[in-house]
Order: structure tokens, then C-alpha cells, then sequence
């Protein structure tokens, strides 16, 4: 054993050494965090000047500020209309994908039969599946039976997200015990009341995970409403990004017209997350550890 | 019980319906029409070099694939995406890891830093794609590493050269996902217990020791889970290969180079797109059911 003394004065360096970890490590994740916050700061400071400001002095804030290129901004990319567009196609394709893949998924744990097994099966396999190797057939087809079109849309954003949540909440419903739906049926609920009272609110955390993971990707995405929709006059928020770069861009980059448009388009967003983060986050670590 | 075996054709059947719809008869058509001399809206008959009046009369057998393999740009953005994906995963992967053990130590304001470094996360590949390109192509290269300031060429004008435009997407893609894969991590080290640390350090365990010894093997099925959703991803990628360099200087990647095809050639290519299309889901496959049998091995390990 050592001595007393010693111990003590290990003691003391032991703490002192924690101490400077500490700081450094606080400061090491201060200089990530600035490093994860600076294009984001750029995008802010560079929405309210001219071009030749931006490239004078993409750093710093601007000389006066002025909504000047916000509002054009906002202009070329009908914001509002493209703003609404979107939330309605992300919202409707959420509802879609939530009400299909839970009423699913809720028969399918409760049946255990080798039709049950099948479907589930079929689900699973088509994760395997990337969105290139059916975009084509796809879009011929929803021609054909004319719905390439905003609810075409939807629809598709319903297939893609099915496979996901299916498995997410067959994975959830399995650690439902059946006991309380078979109370309710004792009771003389129809398989309605039971859905909408009973199953649903037991199913309330991955219902979020599933929310969560599918409006993140349908937001953003660019190619499905490409593909659908194109240059047409209703267009999602990406897309207007997309197509105004590229009018705006056969000379050059027009940055005063791409920074107040790109800030415009994920303000919304930020929001969102600022709001809702706790949940977000929640959402995706346990998308994660299911799956 | 009686229930719900009345109700599981009538409840899954829409479910089933959109399936069908969206997956399952535009695969199978995907299949098919790989086969074909498919030009989109028609299918082109070989023979007679018109318009084929049934699909049959279109049958190509496997030309679709050789020509696919023969365009050079296939090839390259396979080796391309190749090459990508082994940078994308390493660099993803570490500073995830690095993030998650710092936010796991500290208590105080631990949720703000999360919070930041997961905001990218919320954002478009697109959006971000435009922000990136002006800090590659005005920041980095006309203020940061300009002969005046720190003078390094190797971060200037990376988006105007495949080798360099690589670690640019990197870069970005780094910058975005580390947050969301850090969330995973973050929980899989929450769920090792403290016991296994204390034990150690009373055993005389340095950090290091701990970190190969208890964190990494604990930490597997953590691994396993952020490895294959980063190199999937990255397979996969267009959104931000669009928006930073639009396969300009030779950087194109798979997903991109399946899209510009049937811009490539008019009448447009629909058949060879198609077949690379196919080519594409089955390396997919090979990833992903890879990762299922890993998975699966290492549950019965444990």
C-alpha cells in the first residue's frame, strides 16, 4: 500500500487533471459546434447582399441590411405557393403511409398465419429494393393511368414509406400485449373503436419514429417530384430551389439570388426542429435500435 | 380470436394495393424492360426499325447490359461511387463515433451540442449542396487556402477535379450525417452499463484500455447499425453529387449516371438505363443482405 500522503497528492492531481480534460474537451466540441454552425452562418449573412458584396466579404455582416433580395428571392420561387405544396403532399403522404402500414402491420402481428408470415415477408424484401431500379417503369405507369400528378405523388411517397413502417410498427406491436383489445371486444367494440382507441394510442411513440423518419425524407426530396411533377407550375419547395439555380445559373452563380432563396426554403424547417427536436431526436435513436 | 382473422384481408389490403402499385409491378416491369429495346413512351423494334407492335418484337436479350458496360461513363461512376463510398463510410463513421464519446462525457449543455450537431441532419442534400459549393469555391479556395492565406492547393478548386471533388462530397456528407449517426452511438453507449468502467478503473484500467477493451466490443451492434445505413447511403447518393458538381470533371456516381442516361442518347435510352438500374439494385442487394448476415451472426454471438 502506498502512503497516506501520496494518495492525497495523486488525489489533487487526479482532480486537477479532470478539470483541464474537462475545459479541452469543452472546447474542442465549442470549435465543432462553430464548425457545424458556419455554412449555416454564411447562408444568413450572404441572403442580404449583392453579389459583388458576397464575394468581397462572404464573412462578414452586411454593409445595410435590406429585404431586397429575400423578396426577390421569394418571388422566383412562388415561396408561398411552393411552401404549401409541399407541406400538403409531405403531410398527406405521412397520414397515408401511418394509417396503411399500422392498420397492417397491427393484423399481421395478431394473425399468425402463414399468409400473415408471407405479406411480412414480401414487405421486408423490398427494403432491398432502391428507388432507381423501379423509377422508370414507375413513372411510365402512373402515366399510363394518368396520375402523374401531385396525388400521384402521394401515393408514391405511400409505397416507398410502407416497407419501413411496416416493419417498424410490426416490430412494436409485437410487444403490445393482446389482453386489452380483448377486453374491448367483450365490451362490444367494433374493429374501428378498437383501432382508433385502444391500439392506436398504445402504438403513440413509434407513430412518431415513423413520422419523424418519413417527413424528413419526403421533404427534402428531390428526385420523386422531379421525376412527377418536373418544371410544372405547382411545384415543391426543393424544386423551385432546383430550377432556379438552374435558370439562374447558365452564367455563372448567381449567389445573390441562391443564398436569400436556399434560407427561405429551410427556415421552415429550422423551425420545426426547434420546436420538435426532443422528438426528433427520440424518433430516430429508436428508429435505429428496431431496426 | 375471430376478429381479427375477418378483418387481416380487408385491413392489409390497401397496404398490399400500394405495394403492388409502386414496388412491386414497376419492379417486375424493371426486369422486363431490361431486356427490351425500350425507348420510355415506346418500345422500339429492332428488326424492322420502327415502332414494335408487341413487346415481344423488342427483345434485345442481353444488348442492354453489354452496352452498358461498355459506356465509359457506367463504368467510371461505378468505380466512382466505389471509391466514394469507402472514403464516405470511414470519415462518417470516426467523426460520429468521436462526437458521441464527447457528448457522452460532459453533462452540462450536453443537449444544446446535440442539438447543433444534429441541425444538418434537417436540411435538404440540395440546399446544403449550393451552401457547400460556395465555401469550395469562393471560402476555401479564394480566402483559406489562397496563396496568402494558409496556401494549401490540394483545397482549392475541389469541385473542378474528379480525385479532389471525392473528398469535397466527403466533406459535406460528413458535415451533415455525423450528427445522425453520433444519435445512434449515443445510445448505444448509454446502454453500457457503468459497473463494466468502475470495475476496470479499480483494476487499474487507463481510458484507452477501457475504450478497446469495454466500449468497442459493447458497442457492436451500434457499429453494425450506423456501418451499413452509411455505406447504403453513400451508394446511393445524388442529391448533394447534383447540387455540387452535377457529375461535371468526371464525378458522377450511379445514381446520377442511371438519371443522365436516357439524357445521353436521343432517342432517349430507356432499355440500357434500365438495365443499369438493375445492375444497381442487385449490388444494393448484395450490401444490404451482407449486413443482414452479419446482423444476424453477431446476435448469436451474444
Amino acid at each position: 500500500m502506498k502512503e497516506l500522503s501520496m494518495v492525497t497528492s495523486m488525489n489533487e492531481s487526479y482532480f486537477l487533471k479532470k478539470k483541464i480534460q474537462k475545459v479541452v474537451l469543452y472546447i474542442v466540441l465549442s470549435l465543432i459546434a462553430l464548425y457545424t454552425l458556419a455554412p449555416l452562418w454564411l447562408l444568413l449573412v450572404n441572403s442580404f447582399k449583392d453579389q459583388a458584396q458576397i464575394i468581397a466579404s462572404p464573412l462578414g455582416l452586411p454593409a445595410n441590411v435590406s429585404l431586397a433580395y429575400i423578396t426577390k428571392a421569394a418571388g422566383e420561387i412562388h415561396f408561398l405557393k411552393a411552401l404549401l405544396t409541399t407541406s400538403v403532399i409531405t403531410s398527406l403522404s405521412v397520414l397515408l403511409i401511418v394509417v396503411v402500414s399500422s392498420l397492417a402491420a397491427w393484423m399481421m402481428v395478431r394473425n399468425k398465419g402463414r399468409a400473415s408470415q408471407l405479406v411480412f415477408m414480401l414487405f421486408v424484401a423490398a427494403m432491398l429494393i432502391p428507388f432507381q431500379a423501379v423509377m422508370y417503369p414507375l413513372i411510365q405507369f402512373f402515366d399510363d393511368i394518368r396520375l402523374k400528378s401531385a396525388g400521384g405523388l402521394i401515393l408514391m411517397y405511400g409505397g416507398f414509406g410502407l416497407s419501413m413502417s411496416v416493419f417498424l410498427y410490426h416490430g412494436f406491436v409485437k410487444g403490445v400485449p393482446k389482453g386489452v383489445e380483448e377486453a374491448a371486444t367483450i365490451d362490444g367494440c367494433s374493429i374501428a373503436q378498437m383501432y382508433l382507441h385502444v391500439v392506436m394510442p398504445l402504438l403513440k411513440s413509434i407513430t412518431v419514429t415513423v413520422i419523424v423518419l418519413n417527413s424528413m425524407w419526403i421533404w427534402n426530396d428531390y428526385l420523386l417530384p422531379f421525376l412527377v411533377i418536373g418544371n410544372s407550375s405547382t411545384k415543391t419547395l426543393v424544386l423551385e430551389l432546383y430550377f432556379a439555380r438552374i435558370t439562374a445559373g447558365q452564367f455563372g452563380n448567381p449567389w445573390q439570388l441562391i443564398f436569400p432563396a436556399v434560407l427561405i426554403s429551410i427556415i421552415p424547417i429550422i423551425i420545426v426542429y426547434l420546436f420538435l427536436q426532443k422528438f426528433i431526436v427520440k424518433g430516430i435513436s429508436d428508429g435505429a435500435i428496431k431496426s | 380470436m375471430n376478429i381479427y382473422k375477418k378483418w387481416f384481408w380487408p385491413l392489409v389490403m390497401p397496404s398490399l394495393l400500394l405495394f403492388a402499385m409502386v414496388i412491386l409491378y414497376p419492379f417486375i416491369m424493371g426486369m422486363v424492360n431490361s431486356f427490351l429495346a425500350w425507348r420510355g413512351t415506346y418500345y422500339f423494334d429492332p428488326e424492322t426499325g420502327t415502332r414494335a407492335t408487341n413487346m415481344a418484337n423488342s427483345f434485345v436479350g442481353l444488348d442492354n447490359y453489354k452496352e452498358a458496360f461498355r459506356d465509359k461513363r457506367f463504368v467510371s461512376s461505378l468505380v466512382y461511387t466505389v471509391k466514394y463510398t469507402f472514403i464516405a463510410v470511414i470519415m462518417v463513421n470516426v467523426a460520429a463515433l468521436a462526437l458521441a464519446l464527447m457528448v457522452t462525457k460532459i453533462t452540462r449543455s450536453s443537449g444544446l451540442y446535440r442539438t447543433i450537431f444534429f441541425l444538418p441532419n434537417m436540411l435538404g442534400g440540395l440546399a446544403l449542396g449550393f451552401i457547400w459549393q460556395f465555401i469550395f469555391q469562393i471560402i476555401f479556395t479564394d480566402m483559406l487556402f489562397s496563396p496568402d492565406a494558409l496556401h494549401i492547393p490540394f483545397f482549392r478548386y475541389m469541385t473542378q477535379d474528379s480525385t479532389k471533388a471525392l473528398f469535397a462530397l466527403a466533406l459535406l456528407n460528413t458535415w451533415q450525417y455525423a450528427g445522425y449517426m453520433m444519435i445512434i452511438y449515443v445510445a448505444g453507449l448509454n446502454n453500457i452499463s457503468s459497473d463494466y468502467y468502475e470495475a476496470a478503473s479499480i483494476d487499474g484500467s487507463s481510458y484507452w484500455h477501457s475504450f478497446f477493451k469495454i466500449t468497442i466490443p459493447m458497442l457492436m451492434p451500434s457499429f453494425t447499425i450506423v456501418f451499413f445505413m452509411t455505406l447504403a447511403n453513400s451508394f446511393k447518393l445524388l442529391d448533394q453529387n447534383v447540387a455540387l458538381t452535377d457529375g461535371e470533371f468526371g464525378t458522377r456516381m450511379l445514381a446520377m449516371q442511371i438519371l443522365r442516361t436516357i439524357k445521353d442518347t436521343s432517342p432517349p435510352n430507356y432499355g440500357k438505363a434500365q438495365a443499369q438500374a438493375v445492375i444497381f439494385f442487385v449490388l444494393v442487394a448484395v450490401i444490404t443482405l451482407t449486413q443482414v448476415a452479419i446482423t444476424k451472426k453477431k446476435e448469436l454471438e451474444m
